[in-house]
């Protein structure tokens, strides 16, 4: 079985059980700050995960599991964003009426269902990932259940989160009764074979429903603004940036390490639904008032920005996707973090609740401003560079295929929208008044650390992105592209 | 008569379109959720045709990790239902409209 190379999704679980167990002999009073003792564990968690090398491919569980760069980089940046996840919950602690222990130890468990899939190199482990990943989301959705708006989500994304698991475990069934075998690799060796079955292309069609779903890709993305808007702040962050970058992992593993060929054969059908989704997601954002609906449907169009660097079927596309991941994980981090400190007070996450935020607090005046300015892609932060890299990807292979060059197009379109409401949330911080009446906004040491953290990143990666390149390139090569 | 893989697939796929037609035209969320039950039963039975037909018993594996899996979802997604109905004194979708537009 080869234990050993599976220990830290061993010590994740582990550390999300002792939480539980710990809050069985803590004070009330003191169960909120049960989740700085997990970050702060999750933390060292990731430190220990950079004495873990893995040059080449190693594998476990008779070859379900395997443990090589690409999901090393995965497993780092779940790791991290749960540090930072864990430290808004405890922002968000005096919001969730019962249970908060729980709440930190369904973050955890949903940590270790990204870190296996992180792994997946088998239909099998691919299933149980996803749905160790959904089913604590259900609950993370809906916790606070005295909130009719998150029940709401919660049943929404139940349903359909049960649907496309459903599609995904009929497309599995059906590839196993083509292939004869779940493994990535036997899939690939014997792929010459099978890939012209109608119903083996049926099962993969399936498989990619389930994906794009927990992507929230066009057409599939239906549920992901109610769920943002209705969920608390900081699992909608999980959402946005682990359960996102998991549908991203194993996308790339799924059509390039198990079916190279097919993924080929579909590029143009990845094209459509890359620039469809860009285009939704950017112009259904809009006409948005509610901050976490905006970034809702500001993450659909990002997803469709990483789908470029899939469309481009490349090592130049494939690193571009981790070099954008790794700069979104600061920007929305960044962003909910002062989401959740400044609608403490607010109902109904109304963009209006940050007018002014820079005579209240100029720190998350600046870190709101400076992740929307990210997140529209302006020189010198993260999020151009990512989106540079993941043009330049798609443009290199449009000599090949001029249907690149109208990608690339629709693209730029839907950065040219995004301007709008990204700037709007600027404007409404720096060139309006704060409302009279507001109470003063109080950060924790933690938060603010966190929030230094995220400034740094996305600074960081912007203006140095040499380094960041460097890494993402070498998780990349795992791919075998 | 011989029965075949194919008439078992048949019976799969056909479980399939019922329990999706069931999730998209039914309007109570206890149907819809039986419904989507159907639909994973429908992949458990195409399992344990391939693995029959193929002679791999790989397929009946993976059929105890669903049946697991959608216990699991069930137990959260009944919890999370009833939930509901405490708040809204109903089960149906058309009244789920907190957050539109």
């Amino acid at each position: 079985m080869n234990a050993p190379l599976m220990i830290l999704e061993i010590a994740v679980v582990l550390l999300g059980l002792v939480i539980l167990l710990a809050d069985l002999w803590t004070p009330p009073s003191q169960k909120q700050s049960l989740g700085y003792i997990a970050a702060a564990a999750v933390g060292l968690i990731l430190l220990g995960s950079f004495f873990i090398e893995a040059p080449q491919a190693r594998y476990a569980c008779g070859q379900m599991y395997v443990m090589d760069d690409l999901a090393l980089y995965f497993k780092r940046f779940f790791l991290l964003a749960t540090v930072a996840v864990l430290v808004m919950s405890v922002e968000f602690a005096d919001r969730i009426e019962a249970g908060i222990s729980e709440y930190y130890a369904l973050i955890l468990f949903a940590l270790s269902g990204m870190m296996f899939a992180a792994s997946a190199n088998d239909f099998v482990l691919v299933f149980v990932a996803l749905e160790l990943i959904t089913v604590t989301f259900y609950i993370l959705t809906s916790f606070q259940r005295s909130r009719v708006p998150s029940l709401e989500a919660g049943i929404k994304y139940l349903i359909l989160g049960a649907l496309s698991s459903a599609f995904m475990v009929y497309g599995i069934a059906l590839v196993f009764g083509t292939a004869n075998t779940t493994n990535f690799a036997e899939i690939a060796t014997g792929a010459k074979a099978i890939s012209a079955k109608p119903i083996f292309l049926l099962g993969l069609l399936l498989v990619l429903v389930g994906l794009g779903f927990k992507i929230a890709a066009f057409p599939f993305q239906m549920w992901a603004p109610d769920v943002y808007q209705g969920s608390p702040a900081p699992t909608t962050a999980f959402l946005a940036v682990g359960s996102k970058a998991a549908g991203f992992v194993l996308l790339l593993r799924v059509l390039f390490s198990a079916v190279p060929e097919v993924t080929v054969s579909w590029t143009k059908l990845l094209m459509i639904i890359s620039g469809v989704t860009i285009l939704y997601g950017n112009l259904c954002a809009v006409p948005q008032r509610n901050l976490k609906r905006l970034l809702g449907y500001s993450t659909i169009a990002h997803a469709g920005y990483m789908l470029l660097g899939v469309t481009a079927m490349s090592v130049a596309g494939s690193y571009a996707i981790l070099y954008y991941l790794g700069g979104y994980l600061f920007t929305v981090l960044a962003a909910f973090t002062v989401i959740c400190v400044v609608m403490r007070a607010v109902e109904g996450d109304d963009i209006s609740a940050v007018a002014g935020l820079h005579q209240r607090s100029p720190l998350l005046a600046v870190t709101m401003a400076l992740a929307m300015v990210s997140l529209a892609g302006i020189p010198p932060l993260a999020g151009f560079f990512g989106k540079f890299l993941l043009l330049k990807a798609v443009i290199e292979k449009g000599a090949l295929q001029p249907a690149y060059y109208w990608l690339t197009a629709a693209a730029l379109i839907g950065v040219v929208i995004s301007f709008y409401y990204y700037l709007g949330v600027v404007k409404a911080i720096y060139w309006s008044e704060a409302p009279a009446d507001q109470p003063a906004l109080q950060i924790s040491k933690p938060t603010r650390f966190s929030l230094y953290g995220c400034i740094a990143g996305m600074l960081y990666l912007g203006i140095f992105p040499n380094d960041m390149v460097e890494i993402a390139l070498h998780a990349a090569q795992a791919l075998k592209l | 008569m011989h029965v075949g893989l194919e008439h078992y697939l048949l019976v799969s796929a056909l479980l399939f379109c019922i329990g999706l037609l069931g999730v998209i035209a039914r309007r109570n969320l206890l149907i819809i959720y039986m419904s989507l039950e159907l639909m994973l039963n429908a992949a458990n039975l195409a399992f344990v045709a391939f693995s029959r037909f193929n002679n791999n018993l790989n397929g009946q594996v993976m059929v105890f990790f669903i049946i697991t899996v959608a216990a699991a979802e069930v137990a959260v997604g009944l919890a999370l239902i009833v939930a509901l109905y405490r708040r809204r004194q109903t089960a149906h979708v058309e009244d789920l409209t907190t957050m539109k537009l």
